[in-house]
């Protein structure tokens, strides 16, 4: 059996027929720089046209663009940020943003720090982690270029945030995880279940840290662009049994968390977790998680 | 500790004021931390706040959040056209033909923020000619522009 087949296989398990699926481009409208632009109009202008999407508050599709999105003076301006449209969700699951102390565990390139700090309209502070150094570059590029204000960058490990001494009252774990074909062509051929465990082990460990770091009134985010359970449902199930976490329930896109993977009968909570198979977005996973009332 | 900043603020003619306990220096690097952020960034941080510009003796390279508080404030301003902002951003030089209003000073060698139709700080220039003058010929010259996001990535 080949490893695509292997993985396929295991999709339609799931309930999800495979099929080849290119996101459209996607773009988030940074609205502390952009309220009172007419951003939609002048892109128009310049020949981008934009479509809303209809689970993203300030999502756009590009439907069509005659210069590149990244390369227009609006976007080099901060007026915008280029994000694929499933990984715009985890940041609009948190409630209340406003003057928190928000935790971006796994931040580089940036994409969602910047929109965690335009949700926060640049107030309270975001501490963003990355633990590749080459990375954060882009970050700091990222956050100049849309006029953040609100957040301190460090070269860290999610697995050595408790050792910032800080406690926050949100934090996301946008975990490193093993991808999905939709964003590389030669996934199938180059992911074996093995790199699944191990990155499955990882997310674990990075979440076994963040629960030392969040108030006990705090809520956790947690979000891959993995299809497979083990870094999705299977972790989040983990969570609830070894972690003192209870998963809420979120309103957003996508379909119901897998409750049964593979004959295996999870956490019934587990529904209330987000899965996004690929399609006009890449494919997605996102739950989240707060202490339950008896945690130490 | 802000001398490097507050001497470029004078260079475009910027009435701007500036916290200095506010501002912390890392290896050359500027930032503007509020006052939450003091209470949290430790030394080893990589970036924190706004970040203000670097500087490498003798010069200080201001950051665009820089730029974009000190057109906030009286300072001298060109604004041009569409086209002329386009080739600025893509790091040409500015014509005078180009030019649909200037604020603050004419002078030549001095410093002069850049804006687009919007109002929007594109980055600044030295003056190089006569802003004024009715012939195409380049009055501005391109020192830092918003472009270099881009090709920073490059």
């Amino acid at each position: 059996m080949s490893s695509k087949e292997f993985f396929v296989n295991r999709y339609e398990q799931m309930g999800w027929n495979f099929q080849d699926a290119s996101p459209k481009q996607a773009i988030r409208i940074n609205t502390s720089n952009a309220k009172g632009k007419n951003l939609e109009s002048r892109l128009a202008a310049g020949g981008v046209q934009l479509k809303k999407i209809p689970f993203l508050e300030q999502g756009y599709w590009v439907q069509r663009s005659k210069v590149s999105v990244g390369a227009t003076a609006e976007y080099l301006l901060g007026l915008y940020s280029i994000q694929e449209a499933a990984a715009q969700i985890p940041a609009t699951v948190f409630t209340d943003l406003k003057d928190k102390m928000v935790l971006d565990a796994c931040a580089a390139p940036g994409g969602k720090t910047v929109q965690l700090a335009d949700l926060m309209s640049n107030t309270g502070a975001i501490v963003a982690l990355d633990v590749e150094k080459q990375r954060l570059a882009a970050l700091s590029n990222h956050l100049e270029r849309c006029h953040i204000g609100n957040a301190v960058v460090y070269n860290r490990d999610a697995r050595q945030a408790s050792g910032l001494k800080l406690k926050f009252d949100r934090i996301l774990l946008d975990v490193p995880c093993s991808g999905n074909f939709t964003s590389d062509q030669a996934w199938f051929t180059r992911r074996t279940i093995k790199d699944v465990e191990r990155n499955a082990k990882v997310q674990r460990e990075i979440l076994t840290e963040a629960i030392k770091c969040l108030q006990d009134s705090g809520e956790i985010v947690y979000s891959t662009c993995s299809l497979e359970p083990e870094e999705d449902e299977l972790n989040m199930d983990w969570a609830t049994k070894n972690l003192n976490l209870r998963i809420e329930n979120v309103d957003c896109h996508g379909q119901e968390g897998l409750t049964d993977v593979f004959g295996q009968r999870l956490d019934n909570s587990i529904r209330h977790c987000r899965r996004v198979w690929p399609g006009e977005t890449q494919g997605f996973f996102v739950c989240k998680l707060v202490k339950r009332r008896n945690s130490n | 500790m802000t001398k490097p900043i507050t001497d470029f603020a004078t260079r475009v003619n910027a009435k701007f004021v500036l916290d200095p306990r506010l501002v912390v220096e890392r290896e050359g690097r500027y930032y503007l931390l509020n006052k939450k952020l003091q209470g949290i960034a430790r030394k080893d941080f990589f970036y924190a706040g706004k970040y203000l510009g670097k500087a490498k003796d003798p010069k200080f390279f201001p950051s665009f959040n820089l730029l974009t508080m000190l057109a906030e404030t009286k300072a001298n301003k060109v604004i041009i056209d569409e086209k002329a902002a386009w080739l600025f951003i893509c790091g040409r030089d500015i014509f005078s033909n180009k030019i649909t209003a200037v604020h603050g000073s004419k002078r030549k060698g001095d410093h002069t923020l850049v804006f687009n139709k919007f109002g929007e700080c594109l980055g600044f220039g030295r003056i190089t000619g006569n802003l004024d003058a009715k012939e195409g010929a380049a009055v501005v010259k391109n020192i830092s522009d918003v472009g270099d996001f881009l090709r920073r990535e490059g």
